[in-house]
């Protein structure tokens, strides 16, 4: 989920809260203050009505006992008087709630209780008032507060998101650009993203330090790799030479000769290794420009051309199947490397009268370059390391040094492809380069 | 056949002075730029074995500063650790006749000189005479008593390379080096070039024996060529 949707979704949420609560809050307090409002009411009622009696009065409520005694016309208030008990120790004055029935409308009322003397008599006083307005506002109450909640949730969500999005815009850009969009620190952007926002602005120099740091990295890796070709290339050459010039003594045994012609061999598996380091690292490094458009078509072709002697050594059936060609913009010599090395793994570990096949389709959008062989193949586990540097479980041959899917990994990374192996021991082996859609 | 060899690192520079002094050329040595434009300027060479890593400056602009002096033809070829498929395409853009990266073996540089003289001087060393088999450098085409022998290019390649390396072993893998190029690891494995050779052989021995070409040992192959 984005940022911007949880940042408004909470928003919302904390408002619903907030507002319902509040609500609640606000009709309990209005139902006790009008409950206590009704009570002082009708206690000043009843100082009123006692302190306005006459026996008159009394005589005419207390004829009509049993029945309501005295209403209004809304039936909002009642008055009830009764003979009290014969000995009255201490009034009992209190409220209570109950339901009415006056003229067969059945009413809640809010209820005072009273017992007083007059004249040396006992009586007992009820006076009523009706709560059922009290319920009406608070209905009324509720619904106001739904509505208002309704609308704020709506208004405000509305004006979260836009805001949050006003808000985030410079961070969702400083993602977009200084990450998203970036495929080597040494073309990256270091302009700032504007923001008024300051942990923005942290995160966007954050990103550029760290990227700064990551190019000077990258370049002195290429210093490094660069002093490397020449500080180890060199010396080998001197031996190579030195080498050469001893085989020219005419004086030197057999012995001696093949000793030299294995210093030389060395020499050059040394030479080979450190020409397949840094051709990986040079890969990595990004030093290759990717301006070609590559036909996969003529690279296979070249790649059988050249490889077609070894073909012929082994006996191999060799088929290719490229129905559509696939273009695409890259190094044209790093791919036929890259091919080659997958094309010569297939040759290599192949049986004799063998076969080996290349072929190319679309399928799902991709295009994907198949070079299958009939060879030894491989048990799961070699297949997972097949990879790494100086793995070579395959071949016990001296002349294999481990490098050459390493190159070919490193290569097809680059072309953004996707390589992978699929091999069955004693079948084959099926290598599948999956290009980007 | 004169020789400038433009290389800071001396031993380099002494032992490729000794095989071409062997082959029977005559050498001079420049150890930085200064010394090399100043040796360029008094002198005309057959060959400039110009590295490009030099004290004082790039091996580039040396050979810019020889392609502006006039009526110049020094063959120049760039010797250099530094492997890049750009750098090749820039050295021969600006004029160089070959590009060798190093390390390099002295057989195969001397393999690449005989070509560019070959191609420079367009005479009659086209044709080399071994044994009665007639090679023919300029159409890799060869020929005993008239009669020519189909070979395929990779068998001429060898044959011719080892020509070029006579009375020299020349090691299966300076062969596979030679005629396939340096491909990285691929071409570590050596048993291919025995096919050829032994194909080659055959194709040989229908016209006339062939015990000169010896094969030495598990090291590799020799043509043995009198005198």
């Amino acid at each position: 989920m984005k940022l911007q949707l949880k940042l408004a979704f909470y928003n919302t949420l904390t408002k619903v809260v907030i507002i319902t609560i509040m609500a609640g809050l606000i009709l309990v307090s209005i139902n006790r203050i009008s409950v206590h409002h009704i009570q002082q009411r009708l206690l000043h009622k009843k100082s009123k009505l006692i302190s306005n009696l006459s026996s008159m009065e009394i005589n005419d409520l207390l004829t009509q006992q049993g029945t309501f005694t005295d209403y209004n016309l809304l039936k909002e208030e009642y008055i009830i008087l009764k003979r009290g008990p014969a000995h009255l120790i201490k009034p009992k004055q209190y409220f209570r709630q109950g339901n009415r029935t006056i003229e067969g409308s059945d009413e809640e009322y809010q209820i005072l209780i009273a017992e007083f003397t007059y004249k040396g008599k006992n009586y007992l006083l009820e006076l009523g008032e009706t709560t059922s307005t009290l319920g009406q506002l608070e209905h009324t109450i509720s619904m106001y507060t739904f509505f208002i909640l309704l609308a704020s949730i709506i208004l405000t969500s509305v004006t979260d998101l836009a805001f949050t999005g006003f808000l985030l815009a410079p961070f969702y850009k400083i993602i977009d650009q200084k990450l998203n969009k970036v495929n080597d620190p040494i073309s990256f952007n270091y302009e700032g993203i504007k923001t008024t926002t300051e942990d923005f602005r942290i995160l966007d120099q954050s990103i550029s330090s760290l990227m700064k740091k990551m190019a000077d990295m990258f370049s002195r890796e290429k210093e490094f790799i660069a002093n490397v070709s020449h500080e180890l290339l060199t010396p080998i050459t001197i031996l190579s030479t030195r080498l050469e010039n001893l085989l020219n003594d005419e004086k030197l045994s057999a012995a001696g000769e093949t000793k030299i012609f294995a210093c030389l061999k060395t020499l050059t598996r040394l030479k080979s290794i450190i020409n397949s380091l840094l051709l990986i690292s040079k890969v990595e490094n990004n030093q290759y420009d990717k301006l070609h458009t590559i036909s996969v078509k003529e690279v296979v072709d070249e790649v059988y051309e050249e490889m077609e002697d070894r073909l012929v050594t082994m006996d191999l059936k060799f088929t290719i199947d490229l129905q559509e060609d696939h273009a695409f913009k890259g190094n044209r010599y790093l791919f036929h490397t890259l091919l080659m090395n997958i094309v010569n793994n297939a040759i290599k570990y192949n049986r004799h009268s063998g076969s080996v096949s290349i072929n190319g389709n679309h399928a799902n959008g991709q295009f994907m370059l198949t070079v299958r062989d009939s060879g030894q193949g491989m048990l799961l586990n070699q297949v997972k390391n097949a990879f790494q540097r100086f793995e070579k479980f395959q071949s016990k041959k001296e002349d294999s040094y481990g490098l050459g899917l390493s190159i070919a990994q490193s290569i097809a990374s680059f072309h953004h492809l996707e390589l992978d192996i699929q091999s069955e021991k004693g079948k084959g082996t099926q290598v599948n380069i999956i290009f980007p859609k | 056949m004169k020789i400038l060899i433009v290389e800071d690192e001396k031993n380099l520079a002494l032992e490729m002075t000794e095989f071409f002094r062997k082959e029977g050329y005559s050498i001079e040595n420049a150890w930085k730029k200064s010394s090399a434009e100043d040796k360029i300027a008094e002198n005309t060479y057959d060959f400039i074995l110009l590295d490009l890593g030099l004290p004082g400056g790039d091996g580039f602009e040396l050979l810019h500063q020889l392609k502006k002096l006039k009526g110049r033809e020094d063959a120049v070829i760039i010797l250099t650790a530094r492997g890049d498929v750009e750098d090749r395409i820039k050295g021969l853009e600006a004029g160089a006749d070959d590009y060798l990266p190093k390390p390099f073996s002295l057989t195969e540089l001397l393999a690449r000189m005989h070509a560019i003289i070959r191609r420079k001087h367009n005479l009659k060393m086209n044709e080399v005479n071994v044994h009665g088999f007639i090679l023919d450098i300029r159409n890799h085409e060869v020929s005993f008593n008239q009669q020519r022998l189909s070979l395929t290019a990779k068998e001429f390649e060898i044959f011719n390379y080892l020509v070029l390396n006579k009375n020299r072993v020349i090691s299966r893998i300076n062969l596979t080096e030679h005629v396939w190029g340096d491909i990285l690891e691929i071409n570590a494995d050596s048993n291919y070039v025995d096919v050829h050779v032994k194909n080659l052989r055959k194709k040989l021995s229908v016209f006339a024996p062939n015990e000169w070409f010896e094969t030495v040992r598990s090291i590799g192959y020799r043509i043995n060529v009198g005198g």
